[in-house]
């Protein structure tokens, strides 16, 4: 056990040297001898994947390594995250040799030779290394055809195939990290706030949370009790957020409407906050006699617009959402002063134009124009 | 050897001339033009490596000086790299391009510049850069996430076609035609790789709204040679929309068919029947469309071949099959009998379709003289028949090997003398050209025959009885239990 965990070592070292300059060293007998343990570590992938105990011990091997490199931090990955990777080692390092221009004449031409060497009988037993590389390419080739010919971003976020695949990367993940220590999930994803576009990783967060609950990989060989119950990762992004009032902000200005209500009432513990955010914002505007609308006073603050078309969207959630909403509302008008009147209290504004709203809805849907339930 | 070399310098001034046009194959017209090159393309790039691997670097560069801009020019065409094997046969080639020892520095850029579009070929082409970005960060390698990234991008789409295939009317969230167009020639080169399955799937199955066929028709050849050389797996229903929507893939999978049985050397039944099952014409054929198409390539093959015994015996064993494959449709979606055989009348066609071992012995006579009956009244009524109103019986009644055989066991068995309906039938099927004389003189030479001793000479002609024959013929038939369908010897 003890030697196979320091081969992954010496191993992760190796595919973090491939990228740099230092391979200008390296002779054809370093490259074979380099490929050689990718194909073992391969190797130890498909024997081991059903054992639970090397298994977690070399996953938890691979996560502190992680860890150390500045997978929390600092960079790009130097090397193999998870079991998973381990899977396809071999092209990792391969796809990595190959990008990298410092390898020597020798070493270049022993590299191709091995990744390439030609037609021949396929192994019935395990892809070839060819195999997996010229099926990467294919792959690599098909996604941008796809999405340069066929794909149309979706509307709905959370149906959008590259949102989804992000989102289940995020999960992923987070499901990783968690299992690996408890605060895990919380200081990755605050490495994570500060090192990627921010706009992009908050429509992920969004999309992830209405994910559907993660299965355990079934084809992926894992015994269930290695892994925490699906749905930890949605639990560590609530937790995160609730915890993070400087992102949650951002979190609720940057997305629409509508995607907001969707992920507020799938987890009902962020509607409170979610309702306080609009509650400040509404408070922050005042009524302009002159013109006649509700304006902010910084060019930040959130228009009235946008604020109407939020607590529209929230109305029309289902109702333990709704009614919290509109209870919500109703508790400010009293406090501001219970004016019936518009121009004096956002609040009376507000739920005057939702009722007028959902008035024009009603007479649309040929509804009799009754008490509506606002 | 020296004619395939002079015939690569030829081909490598096609293609080379063709990659500069088509370059990245982002216009309608030179992805089509692309789509329909693939498969050749790809036998030039086999040709180009074994002549390649037999060089060293320096000597490819004096026989092929522009060697690398063509295969660059490979390298950026996406259909191209998706296609089958091109992307690793065009590796291979690079390979070879390499110096083992470089002698200058121009040789060791030139092992550095494939060095670099090897790489490029295995990138995986990033596109969006805050998705490249957001995964890096993550620790995530493109070969960690692009299957799953295939993976729901077809799905997507495949829901997005199906949606558009039920929501006709709701215009705001149709799929353009062009779009559809589009998807149908990006997935020809894509259509062996079982990732993109369910959309090949959708694509066939949905079928739009407009009134005109709006796939490529480039998209359907390549699934119907897929199928063919069995490199995909289609439910059976995406097999049948394809040959409904386009003929050419049908008739082309019967000329497959019939390719294979002519090539194949010794046809016993059982071979037939495989080839035909194998083929999945007799459920396809369940659809009476299909069914007229299949019928009438038969029918074709019958004349061309005048009356070839082959021919008749896989007619025989095709319907027995789409007969079994009718049978387990389901009972509510089932077309009625007139559809699949509209010249003949009902009654008629009911009674062939039964199955001749569900008429019990007693009952054989009976039934004969009833198909005699009808068909002789289909025969000799000139004004009913649409079409060469005797040929087309015929050519119904072949179909049904069961009861041809019936009828010389009845004729054989039975020490009384034979009724004349019997002996009709018998002719006709033999001939079914004789005018009413001529038949009834091939009846009365029957007649006279010794039927005991197992003869039947018309006319001073040697016969043997065709059961025997077959089973002379085709010493596998005495083992199918089931049905054999009658194989005349025809004199």
């Amino acid at each position: 056990m003890e030697s196979l965990l320091q081969h992954l070592d010496r191993f992760s070292e190796l595919l973090a040297v491939s990228r740099t300059a230092h391979v200008r060293t390296w002779d054809p007998v370093t490259v074979r001898r380099a490929l050689q343990w990718a194909r073992y570590l391969r190797h130890i992938h498909r024997r081991f994947g059903r054992h639970g105990p090397i298994r977690t011990a070399l996953e938890r091997r691979l996560h502190n390594q992680w860890r150390q490199e500045g997978g929390f931090g600092r960079g790009p990955v130097p090397g193999l995250a998870n079991f998973q990777a381990l899977g396809h080692c071999d092209v990792l390092l391969s796809l990595r040799l190959l990008e990298n221009q410092a390898l020597g004449d020798a070493a270049r031409h022993h590299l191709v030779q091995q990744l390439f060497p030609g037609p021949g009988v396929p192994d019935a037993d395990e892809e070839t290394l060819q195999e997996s590389l010229a099926r990467l390419a294919r792959c690599g080739s098909a996604v941008h055809m796809l999405r340069f010919n066929g794909y149309r971003k979706n509307l709905n976020l959370q149906e959008d195939s590259l949102m989804k695949t992000q989102a289940d990367l995020l999960l992923e993940r987070l499901q990783e990290v968690g299992t690996a220590e408890a605060e895990g999930p919380a200081r990755f994803l605050s490495s994570l706030w500060e090192r990627l576009p921010q706009n992009n990783f908050l429509k992920v967060i969004a999309v992830a949370l209405l994910q559907p609950p993660l299965s355990p990989r079934p084809q992926e060989e894992s015994e269930p009790s290695i892994h925490k119950t699906p749905g930890e990762g949605s639990q560590a992004l609530v937790h995160w957020l609730l915890g993070n009032s400087e992102v949650f902000a951002a979190f609720c200005r940057a997305l629409p409407a509508g995607l907001l209500t969707l992920v507020t009432s799938r987890h009902p513990a962020l509607s409170p906050v979610y309702l306080g955010l609009l509650t400040d914002w509404g408070q922050r505007l005042h009524y302009d006699l002159q013109k006649g609308i509700w304006v902010g006073t910084e060019s930040q603050d959130v228009p009235w617009e946008e604020l109407h078309n939020r607590f529209q969207s929230l109305c029309q959630a289902p109702p333990p959402l709704k009614d919290k909403v509109l209870t919500a509302l109703e508790t400010c008008k009293a406090q501001d002063g219970d004016f019936e009147v518009p121009g004096l209290s956002i609040w009376t504004d507000l739920l005057l134009a939702l009722r007028s709203g959902a008035f024009r809805k009603r007479q649309v849907l040929g509804l009799s124009p009754g008490l509506s339930s606002v | 050897m020296a004619q395939d070399s002079v015939d690569l310098s030829c081909d490598y001034q096609f293609w080379m001339q063709k990659l500069s046009v088509w370059d990245q194959a982002s216009t309608l017209g030179t992805q089509q033009d692309t789509c329909v090159h693939l498969a050749r393309f790809q036998e030039f790039l086999r040709k180009m490596y074994e002549a390649l691997k037999e060089m060293d670097s320096n000597t490819i560069f004096e026989r092929f000086p522009t060697i690398d801009q063509l295969l660059a020019k490979a390298c950026w065409n996406p259909f191209i790299l998706a296609y089958d094997e091109s992307q690793k046969i065009l590796i291979w080639c690079l390979c070879c391009l390499i110096n083992k020892e470089p002698q200058n520095s121009r040789q060791s850029k030139l092992n550095s510049w494939v060095q670099g579009v090897l790489s490029h070929i295995l990138s995986a082409l990033r596109f969006d850069k805050e998705v490249a970005l957001f995964t890096q960060g993550l620790g995530y390698a493109p070969i960690d996430y692009y299957p799953g990234l295939l993976k729901n991008m077809v799905l997507s789409l495949a829901s997005e076609l199906r949606e558009n295939h039920l929501n006709g009317f709701n215009t705001q969230r149709r799929m353009t035609p062009e779009r559809l167009a589009s998807l149908s020639r990006v997935c020809v080169p894509l259509i062996t790789l079982p990732d993109v399955d369910p959309l090949v799937e959708a694509l066939l199955v949905c079928h739009g709204h407009e009134p005109q066929e709006i796939l490529q028709p480039e998209f359907f050849e390549a699934v119907n040679e897929a199928i063919l050389l069995k490199k995909i797996s289609l439910p059976m229903s995406a097999v049948v929309c394809l040959w409904l929507r386009h003929l050419p893939s049908l008739e082309k999978a019967m000329l497959h068919l019939f390719e294979k049985l002519i090539s194949s050397e010794r046809n016993c039944l059982r071979r037939i029947e495989c080839f035909i099952k194998d083929s999945s014409l007799p459920q396809a054929a369940c659809h009476p469309a299909i069914f007229r198409v299949v019928d009438e390539m038969f029918r074709c093959a019958l004349l061309e071949t005048d009356g070839a015994p082959e021919i008749i015996a896989t007619i025989q064993v095709f319907t027995q099959c789409f007969l079994e494959a009718l049978e387990k449709e389901n009972k509510q979606l089932r077309f009625a009998l007139k559809t699949y055989f509209p010249y003949t009348s009902p009654s008629l066609a009911m009674v062939l379709l039964q199955d001749p071992q569900d008429v019990p012995r007693g009952c054989w006579l009976q039934t004969l003289k009833h198909i005699s009956e009808l068909l002789r009244e289909a025969v000799e009524d000139q004004t009913h028949g649409s079409r060469g109103g005797p040929l087309e019986s015929w050519f119904l009644f072949i179909h049904f090997g069961g009861w041809a055989e019936m009828v010389a066991e009845q004729l054989l068995r039975s020490a009384a003398e034979p009724p004349a309906a019997l002996l009709w039938l018998l002719a006709f099927y033999y001939s079914p050209h004789d005018g009413r004389q001529q038949r009834a003189q091939t009846m009365m030479a029957y007649v006279v025959a010794p039927c005991r001793r197992g003869d039947l000479q018309p006319c001073g002609q040697r016969h043997s009885p065709p059961t025997e024959v077959a089973r002379d013929r085709t010493p596998h038939v005495a083992h199918c239990p089931k049905r054999r369908p009658f194989l005349p010897e025809v004199v």
